[in-house]
This record gives C-alpha cells, sequence and structure tokens, in this order.
C-alpha cells in the first residue's frame, strides 16, 4: 500500500442551507472527507439564532445521493429525436457547453427580434419553476436574465392552483397580508385544523412549534377524511367527509353568533372589523354624499356617522332610518332619502342563522353535538378581556387559531372556509394577535420582507389592496399571458408572483381547445423548465404530457431524466444543492411557519468539487445573456437586486459594470458585499470569504413584527370583515367586461362575489360536474380520492433518490392506495391486493394498503408519483391521483383554482397478488 | 455508575424519519438497514383510531438476551450500559437476532450500494464499513461519539459531538440521549416530568428505552 492509501482523511465541515420545500430555508452542516461530502448534519453553531436550533428535515438527508446519483445527467445533451411523446425516445446525445448555449442564445435572438410575443399577444418564451418559489433559491442569476429577456409566460403551472392553498394566498393577503396563515403556535393553546397536515408540510419548524406546543398542552383539533400525521399528533380527529368542511366552518359560526353573541370580542368587532358599516339597499355600503366614506351608526348621537367618526359608540346590531348614498359597479349611483337599512353584522346574523350544527351534521357526517362542543371550546380557550405584553407593547391575547389545509382552501369552497376561518379569529378578536390565527408573509403585495411595511389605508378605512382593475378603461381586457390571471382573478395582484396564482390549468387546456371569444391558444416558441415536473405533477397528466411534447423548444435544466424533460431540446446539467454558489434572504417571517427572531442572508456554497461537466447556475445564465446579446441588461437586472438585494444604495455601491461579463465569484462578492452594507447600515461590507467561513449573518427581527395589529392600529384600520362590498363590486364589473365581449363561461366564477359567501352543496359541485362532463352515473364511482402530503418527499423533486424512498417506507401510507379495512373487506379486498382505481376520466393501478384511519367512503393515495421516466422512481408502482383528476372549468373556483378530489371505483386485479 | 439511555417522546414524535435518514448517514447503513426507525402504528377501529410514530432500535438491556445467547462472546455490555458487538469475534451465527425481543438486530450480507450492486457512489467508497459484513450489527448508541465526547470533556446527549447522530437531528426534540443514574440529567428531568413506559416491561431484561407518552407534568 502507498503511504497515501494510508493518509487520514481530511475532514472539514461546510455551511449551506436546505431551500427544498417552502417551510424552509434551514441551515446545515456537510462532512466532507477529501472532497467528498459524506453526511449531512445540523449546524449546531447557528442554534442560538435559528428557530429550530440548526436543525433540518429529512429531504436534506437525500442531498449526497442527490450530488452522487448514477443517474444523474453530467453533461449537456440535445435531441435527435425529433417527434416527441411518452412512447418516443428522445435518443439524446451528450453535446458542447457551447452548442447547447449557443442554440438557446440563438432563439432567444430571434424571438427578442420579434418583439417577444406572439399574434396572440402572449409571450413567446414561457418558464415553468416548481417548489412553490423555491426553485429561484438554487438558480442563481437566472432572475436576473429573466428580466433581459421578459415578456415570460410563467402561466403553465406545475401544480401552482390546484394543488396550493390558492384561496388562502388570495384572500388571505386580501384581509390579512397573510399569503399563508398559520396558528401562533408558540402561544395559541386550541387549534382547529380544518386538514392542515402541518406535521408533514411545515418544515422544521412547523415540527417544532407544534411539538413543544405538545409538550405543554395544547389541544389542536384535526378535521379530516383521512387520520394524517397531523391528525395522529392531535388531541382529536374528526373524520369529516371531503369538501364539507364550510358547512362546518358555518355551524360554528352559527353557534358563536347566535348562542354566544354576547361573548364575543365586541369591542374588536366593533373597532377593528367592518361589522359597524350600514348596508344599503343594493347591497353595497351607505356612504356618506360629501366624502364617500362609509357610514356606521353612532348609539351616542342616534346618527349615522362617517367610520371614522372620533367617539362614538358604534351599533352592531339593529336598523335604522337614515340618508345617504350608495356607490355600486362602475357609475352605478343611488341616493337614499330616510331609507331603513341595518349593518353588515345584522347582515351576517341573517345570513349564518340557517346553518345550525344538526344541519351541518347531515353534510359533513359529524354528529352535532360535536360541532357545537368545538365550537365552544374555541370561545372558552379565546380567554376574550386578556392581554400580554411582546416587546413592550400591550396587545391581546387569544390563544386559539383556525388552519386551513390543501383541498379545503382552494377550489369551490376555498372562499367559504378562508372566509369562515378569517371571521372565527374576528368573533374572538383573535386575527393578528398574540396566540391568535397569523399571517406569514406576503407574495402579491410589496414590500415582501416585511409585511406590515405593505399595510396602506383605503379609503373606506381598510387595508389597501392592489385588485387589477375591473373598470372599463382599465381592464386587461386582452389576456397578456395563456393563464388569464390578472383579466379574470382581480384578487391576483399584479406582482411577480401573481401568473403562478391565476387558473394555471387554463394554460394547459386552452392548448387544446380555447373558450369562446378569447384569443387563440398558442404553444410558446421557447419553454424553460426548472426543478417541476408538470407531466406527473399536475392534473389530468396524460393531457399535459400530449401538450407538452407540442411545444416547438423546450430547454430543460436537468438532473436526471424525468417524465417533463422526456421531452425537451436541450438539457443543461446544473449544479446541484450541495455544488452551487448562492446568496439568499433569510429569517423574518417566512412560510408555512418561519418565524425567527433573526433577519439576514445565508450562503449555498459548493461542498466539493460538481459532477461531471455540471455548471453552476450563475455562470450558466451569464453565458447566456452573453451569447444573447444582453449581457447589459442582464447586468443592470443584477445591479437593481434581481436576485434579491441591490448591489447600489444610498449607503453603499458594489454595483457591476453593466459591460463586462463577469465570473460566478465576482457576482456573489458583490451580492454578499451588498448584503453585509444593508446589515450594518453601510458599515461593513464583506463579502463572499466572510460568508463562506461563516455560513449566514444575521440582525434582530423584532417579534413584534410577527403580529400585524400594532400596524393596524397605529394606522387606525380596520379588517375587511365579514361583509365583502368591494369583491362584490370588481365582481360585477368584471361580469359586465366579460359579458360584453361575448363570454359567459365565466359566469359560474361570477357567482362567487357575493358580498356573504353562500353556502353551496360542495361535493355535489363535483359529482355532477363528472356526470355532466363524461355522461356517467356518479354510484357508479363510489369513493372519494383525496390525497395527503408526504413529508419525505413533498416539493423535493427528490423521488429517485433512494434514501428517500427507503425512510419513507416506514410511513405506512406511502405503500398503495391507503383504504378503510372494514370498507376493503366488505369489497373482499385485503391489504397488499392489486386494484384498479378508476375514474371517469382514467384508470391507474396500485396496492391496498388497508387503514382504519380513513372513513369508509374516502381512498388516499399520497404524495406525486405515477414516474414512468425518472430513473428508480419508474419502478416504484405507486400510483398518483394526478392522472385521474381531469381539468375542468367547472371544478374551477373564482380565485382560478381547483381542490384535489375525484371519484374513483376500486375492483380488484384478478389472477394478480 | 452511569447508565446511558434514550427517551423517545411520542407525544412529540410526527415520524418524520429524520433520525432514522441520520442514523444512516452517520452510521452509514447498508440500503434497508436501519438502526434506529420510526414505526407507524394504528390502534382501534375507525371511527376511533389512534396513530402514532414509535421511534424503535436497540433498547441497550440491561440484562441482554442478545448477549446471553451469543457463542462467541461479541455481544458485550459495557459499565455504562451500552451493549457493543464485537465484529471481529462475531461469527454471523444469528442467534442473537432471534433472541432480541425488538427485532433491532440484523445481519447484512450485501455491500452498502443504494442504486445496485454494480454502482458504487463516491461517497460511498469512503464508508465501506467491510468489518460489518455477514456479522450482526444493530444501533450503537453511535458510541464512537459518546467515547470521543468523553475523551473531550463533553456530556453525552448535551453536547452535539458526543450524541448520538438520532439525537441530534431529531426536529421535533423527540429524542433524548443521557445518563438516567445521574438526576440532574436532562434524560432523569424528562422522566420525572412525563409519564412513561418502557417496551417488553414485562420480559424484565432492563430496557435502556423510555417512552414518554403525555404532556409535560
Amino acid at each position: 500500500m502507498t503511504h497515501e492509501a494510508h493518509r487520514p482523511p481530511e475532514k472539514k465541515k461546510v455551511h449551506t442551507y436546505c431551500y427544498q420545500c417552502v417551510a424552509g430555508p434551514d441551515l446545515l452542516d456537510v462532512q466532507v472527507e477529501d472532497d467528498t461530502a459524506t453526511q449531512i448534519q445540523p449546524n449546531f453553531e447557528a442554534a442560538d439564532v435559528s428557530p429550530v436550533g440548526g436543525k433540518v428535515c429529512v429531504k436534506a438527508y437525500g442531498l449526497i445521493q442527490k450530488m452522487y446519483n448514477p443517474h444523474r445527467i453530467l453533461s449537456p445533451m440535445k435531441r435527435t429525436n425529433p417527434t416527441k411523446g411518452r412512447d418516443e425516445n428522445p435518443d439524446f446525445i451528450p453535446i458542447s457547453w457551447d452548442e447547447a448555449l449557443d442554440t438557446i442564445a440563438e432563439k432567444i435572438k430571434e424571438i427578442k427580434a420579434s418583439g417577444g410575443v406572439d399574434d396572440s399577444g402572449y409571450p413567446r418564451i414561457a418558464a415553468s419553476f416548481g417548489g412553490g418559489g423555491t426553485s429561484t433559491y438554487y438558480m442563481g442569476t437566472f432572475p436576473a436574465f429573466l428580466k433581459a429577456i421578459a415578456p415570460i409566460d410563467f402561466g403553465f403551472g406545475s401544480g401552482q392552483g390546484v394543488k396550493c392553498y390558492h384561496s388562502e394566498h388570495l384572500y388571505g393577503e386580501y384581509w390579512h397580508r397573510a399569503f399563508i396563515v398559520a396558528p401562533d403556535t408558540p402561544n395559541c393553546d386550541y387549534i382547529l385544523s380544518f386538514g392542515m397536515n402541518i406535521e408533514a408540510s411545515g418544515g422544521v419548524c412547523g415540527v417544532k412549534r407544534h411539538a413543544d406546543a405538545r409538550d405543554r398542552g395544547i389541544k389542536r383539533v384535526q378535521i379530516e377524511p383521512h387520520l394524517s400525521q397531523t391528525g395522529a399528533t392531535s388531541a382529536e380527529w374528526v373524520p369529516i367527509r371531503p369538501k364539507t368542511d364550510p358547512a362546518f366552518m358555518f355551524a360554528l359560526l352559527n353557534v358563536l353568533l347566535h348562542e354566544q353573541r354576547e361573548n364575543l370580542d365586541l369591542p374588536f368587532l366593533k373597532s377593528r372589523t367592518g361589522s359597524p358599516y350600514l348596508v344599503a339597499p343594493n347591497g353595497f355600503f351607505l356612504r356618506d354624499p360629501k366624502t364617500d366614506k362609509p357610514l356606521v351608526y353612532d348609539l351616542k348621537t342616534g346618527q349615522a356617522v362617517p367610520f371614522d367618526t372620533v367617539d362614538t359608540d358604534l351599533a352592531l346590531e339593529g336598523h335604522f332610518v337614515v340618508s345617504g348614498s350608495e356607490r355600486g359597479a362602475d357609475q352605478d349611483r343611488w341616493e337614499h332619502q330616510d331609507i331603513k337599512v341595518t349593518t353588515a353584522f345584522e347582515h351576517l346574523l341573517e345570513h349564518i342563522k340557517p346553518y345550525t350544527p344538526l344541519w351541518a351534521s347531515r353534510v359533513c357526517d359529524i354528529d352535532n353535538k360535536i360541532i357545537r362542543r368545538i365550537a365552544l371550546e374555541f370561545l372558552q380557550h379565546a380567554r376574550i378581556g386578556e392581554t400580554t405584553v411582546i416587546d413592550g407593547r400591550t396587545l391581546p391575547l387569544r390563544p386559539v387559531a383556525v388552519v386551513l389545509g390543501k383541498t379545503v382552501n382552494n377550489g369551490w369552497g376555498g372562499y367559504q372556509c378562508c372566509w369562515a376561518r378569517t371571521l372565527l379569529a374576528c368573533l374572538v378578536g383573535g386575527l393578528e394577535v398574540p396566540g391568535g390565527t397569523l399571517g406569514t408573509t406576503v407574495r402579491l403585495n410589496r414590500p415582501a420582507s416585511d409585511r406590515n411595511l405593505s399595510v396602506h389605508p383605503s379609503a373606506d378605512g381598510f387595508m389597501d389592496y392592489p385588485l387589477n382593475p375591473t373598470d372599463e378603461e382599465h381592464w386587461l381586457a386582452r389576456p397578456d399571458v395563456r393563464n388569464a390571471n390578472r383579466t379574470l382573478v382581480p384578487l391576483v395582484a399584479n406582482s411577480p408572483w401573481s401568473q403562478a396564482l391565476g387558473p394555471t390549468h387554463l394554460a394547459w387546456m386552452q392548448q387544446v381547445k380555447g373558450p369562446d371569444n378569447w384569443p387563440q391558444a398558442t404553444p410558446p416558441d421557447l419553454w424553460f423548465v426548472y426543478r417541476t415536473n408538470p407531466a406527473i405533477s399536475f392534473w389530468d397528466t396524460n393531457h399535459v404530457v400530449k401538450t407538452m411534447a407540442t411545444f416547438p423548444f423546450t430547454v430543460c435544466f436537468a438532473y436526471t431524466a424525468d417524465e417533463t424533460n422526456h421531452m425537451a431540446d436541450i438539457l443543461l446539467p446544473d449544479c446541484t444543492d450541495l455544488e452551487g454558489l448562492q446568496l439568499i434572504r433569510l429569517g423574518g417571517t417566512k412560510f408555512i411557519e418561519q418565524f425567527w427572531d433573526v433577519q439576514g442572508f445565508a450562503l449555498r456554497q459548493p461542498v466539493a468539487e460538481p459532477q461531471g461537466d455540471s455548471r453552476d447556475f450563475t455562470w450558466i445564465t451569464t453565458e447566456l445573456a452573453k451569447r444573447s446579446g444582453l449581457l447589459e441588461s442582464y447586468n443592470e437586472a443584477l445591479n437593481h437586486g434581481a436576485v434579491g438585494i441591490s448591489l447600489k444604495s444610498d449607503i453603499y455601491d458594489h454595483s457591476l459594470d453593466i459591460t463586462k461579463e463577469h465570473t460566478v465569484e465576482a457576482i456573489w462578492e458583490a451580492v454578499c458585499q451588498s448584503a453585509s452594507a444593508e446589515m450594518s447600515a453601510g458599515k461593513e461590507h464583506q463579502g463572499l470569504d466572510y460568508y463562506r467561513k461563516n455560513g449566514y449573518r444575521f440582525i434582530p427581527f423584532e417579534r413584534i413584527k410577527w403580529y400585524l395589529t400594532p400596524t393596524m392600529e397605529d394606522l387606525g384600520l380596520r379588517y375587511e370583515m365579514p361583509y365583502q362590498e368591494q369583491l362584490t363590486r370588481v365582481g360585477t364589473q368584471l361580469g359586465r367586461r366579460l359579458h360584453s365581449r361575448g363570454i359567459s363561461w365565466w359566469d359560474e366564477q361570477l357567482e362567487e362575489y357575493h358580498a356573504l359567501p353562500d353556502m353551496m352543496d360542495f361535493p355535489g359541485i363535483w359529482e355532477q360536474a363528472l356526470e355532466r362532463n363524461f355522461k356517467i352515473n356518479i354510484d357508479d364511482y363510489p369513493f372519494w380520492l383525496i390525497t395527503s402530503r408526504s413529508m419525505q418527499y413533498a416539493w423535493g423533486g427528490n423521488a429517485s433518490i433512494q434514501i428517500i424512498h427507503e425512510v419513507s417506507k416506514n410511513i405506512r401510507t406511502h405503500g398503495g392506495l391507503v383504504m378503510n379495512t372494514d370498507r376493503a373487506h366488505e369489497l373482499g379486498l385485503e391489504d397488499g391486493d392489486r386494484v384498479e382505481i378508476r375514474s371517469p376520466l382514467s384508470a391507474t393501478r396500485g396496492i391496498v394498503v388497508t387503514r382504519q384511519g380513513i372513513r369508509p367512503d374516502t381512498v388516499m393515495l399520497m404524495g406525486q408519483f405515477d414516474h414512468w421516466a425518472t430513473p428508480f422512481a419508474r419502478d416504484f408502482a405507486m400510483p398518483s391521483m394526478n392522472s385521474l383528476v381531469p381539468m375542468l372549468l367547472d371544478l374551477t373556483d373564482s380565485s382560478g383554482s381547483g381542490a384535489d378530489l375525484a371519484r374513483v371505483s376500486i375492483s380488484k386485479l384478478r389472477g394478480e397478488a | 455508575m452511569t447508565r446511558y439511555v434514550m427517551v423517545a417522546d411520542i407525544n412529540r414524535c410526527v415520524g418524520c424519519q429524520t433520525c432514522t435518514a441520520a442514523c444512516k448517514h452517520t452510521n452509514a447503513t447498508a440500503p434497508g438497514v436501519q438502526w434506529r426507525k420510526v414505526l407507524d402504528f394504528e390502534t382501534g377501529r375507525f371511527p376511533n383510531v389512534h396513530r402514532a410514530f414509535i421511534p424503535v432500535g436497540c433498547n441497550h438491556c440491561l440484562d441482554a438476551p442478545c448477549a446471553d445467547v451469543c457463542p462467541t462472546t461479541a455481544t458485550q455490555k459495557r459499565p455504562d450500559g451500552i451493549v457493543t458487538i464485537n465484529y471481529d469475534t462475531c461469527i454471523g451465527c444469528a442467534y442473537c437476532i432471534e433472541a432480541c425481543p425488538y427485532q433491532a438486530r440484523e445481519r447484512v450480507d450485501i455491500p452498502n450500494r443504494a442504486y445496485g450492486t454494480r454502482v458504487q457512489m463516491k461517497h460511498e467508497q469512503r464508508v465501506e464499513h467491510l468489518e460489518r459484513r455477514a456479522v450482526a450489527q444493530k444501533c450503537t448508541f453511535c458510541v464512537d461519539r459518546v467515547d470521543f465526547g468523553l475523551a473531550n470533556g463533553l456530556i453525552p446527549g448535551i453536547d452535539p459531538e458526543a450524541t448520538p447522530a438520532c439525537v441530534n437531528a431529531c426536529i421535533a426534540d423527540a429524542l433524548s440521549f443521557g445518563d438516567i443514574e445521574d438526576e440532574n440529567s436532562n434524560v432523569a428531568e424528562l422522566l420525572r416530568s412525563h409519564e412513561y413506559f418502557r417496551m417488553h416491561e414485562e420480559l424484565d431484561i432492563g430496557s435502556g428505552f423510555y417512552y414518554l407518552w403525555t404532556p409535560r407534568k
């Protein structure tokens, strides 16, 4: 043996981060021996600043196998089979980086020369990114390049809209700057969780906060059709019938409003909500003719006064004879003299009156006594009237919260649930206060770094919100992207995130047949794909696969072969998580339950040499910009903060020479220096070396910023609850705009724009839509098919990683189609039997996993599998609901979202074990 | 005296398997071999069902049945309670595997190649652990970390460098490790402040794995 062979390995720890899922980022260390990454470990040096003691979740432990995975694509490739399709071999062959980049650059030059928009008005370049926005934290400077090549259609969803908390994102931001809603878990004593699987989707922060809360005795009631990890760790499981959550929540409101009204937080309702606003005969607020301000009734003076009049005692209930004006949609105006009106709160009482626990029990298949008891427990735990001190300021303490999960807070019924959830918080004064129901971050409002700063007064005394205009003059009549988010969804605002929050399935659906009186659907001339796999992760995956096969030129940043890059023309192997360089912002408050006491920046850095000929994303980007002739605009975008921080401000200047090509290290050096300068008010300028050594840098983030209440109090604002006057107006206007252009296919969605959400037969919407569209008898599909998050896989794009597959199998529900044991036996099925799962759209196969923790009328498939091209994962034989769920306009709500829900039949595959 | 034990709080555990994965990293176990793992249990009948996640592994028993049946004395009990296997003297007879009431032992004849025997990834080449091939193996309570820590003045269960990887990694703080004989230790405090049980208490073999199942008293 040589001396070299006996040399002890050189060991070192490298600081980096994991942001594979939206519940991150988390800091971590990688142990490296002789340039080989061997172990993922917590970063205990960050234990004091990280809310989770420097720990990372199971997904991060897949990163070493991800780096050394033998199935990686390690050089650029090009397709040689021009015919695309699932059954076509792409016949990829390796090519040089020069050839790959020049080919893409030529295409970009050609598109830019044509103006970037096609004859239908749609961007000729499209891009799809996955992971709920987390791909940004791995794509280096690519956002700067995207700015340089704009316009881009980001609307081809890979799950956005149909698999996210869609309605919550929109209504949450609208009502309380809550892109994601979370309990103030550390201070909360009672949580009602409607299908929110926090223990699987909350990441390290979520798990740690709830484990701590359980140890001190919090009560969490989990209301969901199958017993998830969160149900398992809750004090009580209420197995509700799928998609009947709105009924349950309306019944809770009914108990509180009609049995416990005197015990509610009436001061909060009067001063912090629109409850006292008077409603005029046409359904809009009664206003002061001089100032146009909404009127309230002052019991002290016995007259209607503008809402912001001081020294008043506002009426919540009662009928009053008053005068005023009313402003409806467009130019609709009414003047009223001595008319009898009442308050928004009185309208609410009337609206909720029919929805008793007994009524809900029949809808939800839950004993009415349970519903009433839960309503009373919620109220009792609210401790109305108590206060606490945060950062020296006295705030209400309301240790009760309501949270909603996917399929509850999106699709039809999402509006009702989000509204009821926010209203439940308001009734006990528990919105945005310690212990209560909080928002975590904003994505549609700005700035994103601190949601408090996004709060500005509206003329009506609420928070102003950047609704897309629906008036004749300003409405975006011709969609600027294929999912028409700004045209159809006023609530989606107009931020970089808005496109992903439109009706993303519309972009896919239209490619085959567009709706009437609508611009001709066109495929993008160039489609970029990164960290997403819509070929398996969207609905009606057979349709999505066929559609993407028609796209003429697709560029995929590729880690391994997968179902989407099977249709690619060029594959670009970027550095994986542990190989690339990037500085990101973290801390403050971020989704899902990321509540930090610090904020700052963390570095992702190469822990060892990249494998093969994979390249850093920033290198790839800079080369593309240079070869496309866009170097200057790319550098300008970098200087203006396209990667998260401006390189020049009033107090520092680390901007790049826009005429030159800069190395990866030079770019991140400037970003690091700018970050240091921002955090130190221009006093310090540490660069890349500092972050390589330390991994991160933080400054304090005041805990009082976790809550919106101080801002609302300081600005004297009210939450726009319960009465949705503004939404009624914009919805009415949207209807007029659409109808004037002959568009009636959005009429059902328009019906959601009611000031108080209508109760509907939500399960019936699915049943009737399926019967209508597929000419079937719904009784032939007796099971509701639902899905559930996998802690090990969710957002990770890690199905091809062996260790993740191995450890996930310890969770039995990963094994196949989860079915109630007794119901399975009634059908002659045993655990392990192979079955066909058939929906009106399609059929798939899987293995039965019998469990007691699921309703007899419901079956469940976890996660997103059904891989047919991804190495390793294609051998799982694990079915997915995605191939079974149709994309239907009928199942799209006004926010543009749909819910993960299908009806299926189950039959045993004979002759197979 | 010192006795190191593991404490798992099933009121905290969510079955995420981070401990399972961290153990596999630290100990470089072969595919399918999990010295630490979390089971997914259900009891009752719909709708009165309970589901729980139970971390399992070697219980490092005081009166270890695995040691009793070992024909070569490869399995030994240390004075601090940790049950060890001497891979050089183990002959792989598997008596201990049969004797363990916790199904915590395995004999592994395959190499540590996650993607099949023909492919060995770069990091796998560095941590082959040929000494474990064809002999019994199980959770060691990360004894090398414990010993390293003790040699360097660290406290096992408190200082990460001296603490089993599964405990370090646990994101729910459900796993704790320490000296049960020290009344001031972390584990002693946890057992005082929570209701607890041990699996197979009826066997009276002195399991060193305690399960908390209630909120803090």
